[in-house]
């Protein structure tokens, strides 16, 4: 299995595939890639040579792009933000609601997570 | 979506002018506003400022933080207390 920058390891799968593996890096990003580094999309990153290898490393750090624990510490840091300023997305991050603005009456299941009923305990 | 640049950011035109008048009087008095819709430029930082939540007023010091944030933001206009309990109800 090969490694693009340091941790990486992509499978055996078609080139624009494989680096969607890498944090940061989606279907449009991928595709840009293996065309700015002139490689055949339908070739198997485990086919790669070293040099391809840190030609495309060179492509992600030269294009300025954050990947992996740069781009997550990014993220991490808006949250955290958010939440010491006191605003109102904050707030909602913090409790694990929508932070967009969405009804919670039903719903919202992905940030509320699996249903846990509240309310009404019937008394025995 | 956001806003759009060429129109520039939005604060209400008498707030605007209390706040340019605050910063350059050193003012510690807070600037009472309704305008929640307003956006927290540079020349806010520093003051302190109280928000209208539809009910009364949210007092906020302004740091640098908050700025390109809305006033409203910060300040919250439901106040949710948990759901009612139901066991002393018969």
């Amino acid at each position: 299995m090969p490694r693009i920058l340091a941790v990486e390891i992509p499978g055996n799968r078609p080139l624009p595939y494989a680096l969607r593996y890498i944090y940061g890096i989606g279907p449009t990003l991928a595709a840009k890639l293996v065309a700015e580094t002139d490689l055949d999309p339908s070739r198997r990153a485990s086919s790669l040579s070293e040099a391809e290898i840190n030609q495309i490393a060179e492509r992600i750090t030269a294009n300025g792009i954050r990947v992996e624990g740069d781009l997550r510490r990014e993220v991490a840091g808006n949250l955290k933000r958010l939440q010491a300023i006191q605003s109102y997305r904050g707030m909602r991050h913090r409790r694990g609601l929508p932070v967009r603005g969405q009804r919670t009456r039903c719903n919202a299941r992905t940030r509320k997570g699996k249903v846990k009923t509240v309310g009404i305990q019937k008394k025995a | 979506m956001s806003r759009s640049l060429k129109k520039g950011f939005y604060v209400y035109p008498s707030l605007w002018k209390k706040v340019l008048d605050a910063q350059q009087s050193d003012s510690r008095r807070p600037i009472r506003t309704w305008s929640r819709s307003s956006v927290i430029t540079p020349e806010f930082v520093g003051l302190n400022m109280e928000i209208h939540n539809g009910k009364s007023f949210f007092p906020l010091h302004v740091t640098e933080n908050m700025v390109g944030h809305r006033l409203g933001e910060f300040a919250l206009t439901r106040s949710f207390r948990g759901h009612q309990s139901h066991t002393q109800k018969k």
